[in-house]
């Protein structure tokens, strides 16, 4: 039976079984290389996507919960040809190292200025904690959403 | 990762600065150089390619794995050749001769080595093709090349009106020929190297663009997972193929080396089909071992034998007649995983008479050794592309994800893509050696006059030489891969350079005691071990610089101190550690709660001294602060110097902090990030690096924030609690 989404913006028909993660959904159904896979149980936050404005792990999110739902992923976080002043942010400060957390890292980030457009560190510090990063390129993490820090407007509509 | 300890076929000289181009080995294919008519684009060298449209291609020979080497070696080349870094478009190199890393002879990524080896070879490209591109102009225009200069792209004269860009002089300069000195620009003269340039693939990996080996995505690709014997050794005895073979999508079931491969449609039915598989397993040669017995071997092994001198300088013995007082101490470092955030994957595709792979690798001409052992195929028949690193911290060195990608492709003849799960790679991995250190000073006069160090552990070659020596001779017939590594494990100090793995860092002892003895007791419990981020130097300076601390404290002297007064002939030494004390304002107080540890040492020819402030909170240590200095020569880029010695840092506090793997009855006990902990944001202390100026041949920085960070955090410790601990990870409850 297909499962139908919203992803990015655009009405998605899935035809897989209903206890396959999100994940692997939009990795090898929908080609959304972006999100990655680090851990398959939620510890990491490689994997996190925004359904209905709020940061899941799709690795543990099965298909079938997100049925109906709305979904952004790092793909659908900027306008066309244009960053997300996160990313920009993430580009401006030399952020990446490895680069294979960052998507979630960023997704974590655009879900906190989504709901809190002026965080403190402790704040962000908080909210960034459930994404690893082995590299270590924690400060410059904080560095990056703390320069968005009122740019990023709250009411921002995802993925439209 | 030590310089002579790869290199252990040694074959011929290292970097030179001599031209580079069209430089090819006798029976080995080659890069093409020259121009090609039909596409426009000429291949300077192995490294450059510009093209009559206005493109320039770097082939970049060391993987990009989060140390930099995109952007760092880019910047050499484009230094030289006077265009912008952003002008260079980067591709991941394929295997060839040119691409060896000098120090190795293999094709490898590791050992801090890339801005080293690169420094000379990559300026000398890029100043030999800016060279060819003026001398060009220089004839079209009918004037001395000497009147002509390049920049921004482009050829200028003097007279500040003729002025032609690279891609209309292309054609012309792969016709000149360039004879004597290529001219390196003078240190005055750089605009890019030793300034903070932008890292260049910051934009894929923050779009979410960058291709991963893990991304890659072939048509009529299948997926493929693999159930391993949770004893290392175990072999399979049977297995439910019929009741899996059933399930959704599943593809093919079938036994390969290391287990039973469970191959389907999509990933998911494959992982589900395999937590169907129900395998026997033969375990009369499987590790049955527990941590506790590594333990124990180690301490009869050291017993029984005080191993081999690596080092030896007065006379310890008498010292120790002569001494007023003996400090003994013994330390033990535990395994550990590499836990890239990218789990171990591979995408093999063999098409009969030739196989392509897709895969982070850090050796991707070990790779080709790993698809011909598994198949028909030779490794010349493999073609190996090099994707972006999720994190290679010396995992990918070993091509185990390789061999058993290659070993399904071979069977299905589809592409097929292997995905371990975190898990797997938790308790798959081949692990930083567990390690045990015995250590002894004498003090007489209240002076260190005696230091004996034994080292009791393997040796990591033993473990690697099977793969790296058939590549070092891709030609050789496969009948010969066992013989070719046995003959390097065998010749060892003879024909081959000597394994350091053990005893790097210990040997380089830099303090002034005159007598000195360092032994490494050569025992190997059989656990599967390799490189991990700095390896030996990372446990032998928890070993070096705790004990140092120790010694400080019997002396009653200022553990700062008493290192800076035994370094007096070891100026870059005492710099750093001059530097770090410094900037973390040694010796002033600090607040309640709150101690300082420190600690210095060269690795990869890399001076790092670490101040570390740390406290016990709630039960839990807390790293508040890292003040870190650093001399690694001249610097490429600031900014990816600075970014690496705080990984680093991160790195090696997350070892100090929580990482032990623990074997119980042969199976590894952790499995995922929750009892595998790394350390996270809202524990991440304040890192501050001073990069000292210097003239001096750049050295790697990938490593050297690993090692000392951990002793500097012990002996905070030390400092705040009175209680010395000997055994990591570090414990709050100690």
């Amino acid at each position: 039976m297909a499962v139908n989404l919203t992803v990015n913006g655009e009405n998605r028909s899935i035809e897989v079984e209903g206890d396959t993660p999100l994940l692997w959904v939009l990795r090898d159904e929908l080609g959304l290389k972006g999100t990655k896979f680090g851990c398959g149980a939620g510890l990491c936050g490689a994997c996190t996507v925004h359904l209905n404005g709020a940061p899941i792990r799709s690795c543990s999110t099965p298909l079938e919960l997100a049925a109906g739902g709305e979904i952004t992923t790092i793909e659908g976080l900027g306008e066309p040809g244009k960053l997300h002043p996160l990313q920009q942010a993430w580009v401006e400060h030399g952020v990446p190292q490895c680069g294979y957390c960052q998507s979630g890292q960023i997704m974590s980030a655009a879900h906190l200025l989504k709901t809190n457009p002026s965080p403190t560190r402790d704040e962000i510090v908080a909210a960034m904690t459930g994404n690893i990063c082995r590299c270590g390129t924690y400060s410059r993490i904080v560095a990056a959403v703390e320069s968005v820090v009122g740019i990023v407007e709250p009411a921002r509509q995802e993925g439209a | 990762m030590t310089m002579n300890r790869r290199d252990f076929l040694k074959v011929g000289a290292g970097t030179s600065g001599s031209l580079l181009i069209s430089l090819s080995l006798p029976g080995c294919a080659g890069v093409q150089t020259g121009f090609k008519p039909e596409s426009g684009t000429w291949k300077a060298d192995a490294w450059l390619e510009l093209t009559k449209s206005g493109d320039i291609w770097f082939t970049l020979d060391r993987v990009e794995m989060g140390q930099g080497t995109y952007t760092g070696l880019t910047t050499l080349i484009a230094e030289e050749l006077e265009v912008a870094p952003e002008a260079i478009s980067v591709r991941f190199a394929p295997v060839a001769p040119e691409y060896r890393n000098p120090l190795f002879k293999l094709q490898l990524t590791g050992g801090s080595t890339s801005v080293a080896t690169a420094w000379e070879p990559l300026r000398t490209a890029g100043a030999s093709a800016r060279q060819l591109l003026i001398m060009a102009a220089a004839r079209v225009w009918n004037v001395d090349a000497s009147e002509c200069s390049a920049t921004d792209g482009r050829v200028v004269h003097a007279n500040g009106i003729d002025s032609l860009p690279y891609a209309k002089l292309v054609e012309l300069a792969s016709r000149e020929v360039l004879r004597g000195d290529v001219g390196l620009k003078p240190r005055s003269e750089w605009k890019l190297i030793g300034k903070a340039n932008k890292r260049l693939d910051a934009i894929a990996k923050s779009t979410g663009t960058a291709e991963y080996g893990i991304d890659v995505e072939l048509p009529g690709m299948v997926y493929a997972v693999i159930a391993r014997a949770p004893r290392y050794g175990a072999r399979v005895s049977g297995f439910n193929a019929d009741e899996v073979l059933a399930m959704a999508g599943v593809v093919d079931v079938f036994e390969i080396e290391r287990g039973v491969a469970v191959v389907a449609d999509k990933y998911w039915r494959a992982r589900k089909a395999q937590a169907a598989l129900k395998v026997d397993w033969d375990e009369s040669e499987a590790l049955s071992l527990s941590t506790a017995d590594v333990f124990t071997g180690y301490r009869e092994a050291a017993d029984d034998d005080t191993g081999e001198s690596e080092r030896s300088e007065g006379d310890f013995d008498d010292a120790l007649e002569s001494a007023s007082r003996v400090v003994e101490a013994e330390y033990e470092q535990p395994y550990l995983a590499h836990a890239t955030m990218e789990p171990m994957n591979a995408t093999v595709w063999y098409r009969g008479d030739h196989a392509e792979v897709w895969a982070p690798t850090q050796g991707p001409d070990l790779g080709r050794i790993a698809v011909a052992r598994h198949t028909d195929l030779s490794p010349d028949d493999v073609t190996v592309h090099t994707t972006f690193l999720g994190g290679g911290f010396g995992r990918r060195l070993v091509q185990d994800y390789i061999e058993e990608a290659a070993a399904v492709a071979y069977r299905v003849e589809k592409p097929v893509k292997l995905v371990w799960s975190r898990e797997e790679d938790t308790q798959h991995d081949l692990y930083r050696p567990a390690m045990l250190h015995r250590m002894k000073a004498t003090v007489e006069d209240g002076n260190l006059t005696g230091w004996h160090h034994q080292i009791v552990g393997p040796q990591i070659l033993d473990w690697y030489v099977r793969n790296a020596a058939p590549a070092q001779y891709p030609w050789a017939p496969k009948f010969m891969y066992g013989t070719l590594g046995k003959v390097g494990v065998m010749a060892e100090g003879l024909a081959t350079p000597k394994d350091v793995s053990a005893i790097e860092g210990a040997i380089g002892y830099p303090y002034q005691v005159g007598n000195i003895d360092i032994r490494h007791t050569h025992t190997d419990p059989g656990v599967p071990i390799t490189w991990w981020r700095s390896v030996g130097y990372s446990h032998n300076g928890f070993a070096v610089e705790t004990f140092m601390d120790e010694l400080a404290h019997e002396a009653g002297q200022d553990p700062y101190q008493f290192r800076r007064n035994l370094l007096a002939n070891e100026p870059r030494h005492r710099e750093v550690l001059d530097r770090a004390a410094r900037l973390a304002k040694w010796g002033e107080p600090l607040a309640e709660g709150r101690a300082r540890g420190i600690a210095l040492f060269r690795s990869f020819g890399t001076y790092v001294a670490q101040v570390v402030e740390a406290g016990i909170e709630g039960g839990s240590i807390r790293v508040y602060k890292v003040f870190a200095a650093v001399d690694c020569g001249q610097v490429v880029n600031p900014q990816i110097v600075r970014d690496q010695i705080e990984g680093g840092a991160l790195f090696g506090l997350t070892a100090a902090l929580y990482g032990k793997i623990d074997f119980v009855d042969g199976v590894v006990q952790q499995s995922n990030f929750h009892d595998y902990q790394m350390l996270r944001q809202y524990e991440r202390p304040e890192v501050v690096v001073d990069i000292i100026e210097s003239d001096e041949a750049p050295t790697g920085v990938g490593e050297p924030g690993v090692p000392p960070v951990i002793p500097a955090l012990g002996n905070a410790l030390f400092a705040l609690t009175g209680k010395r601990q000997r055994v990591l990870p570090l414990n709050a409850n100690a």
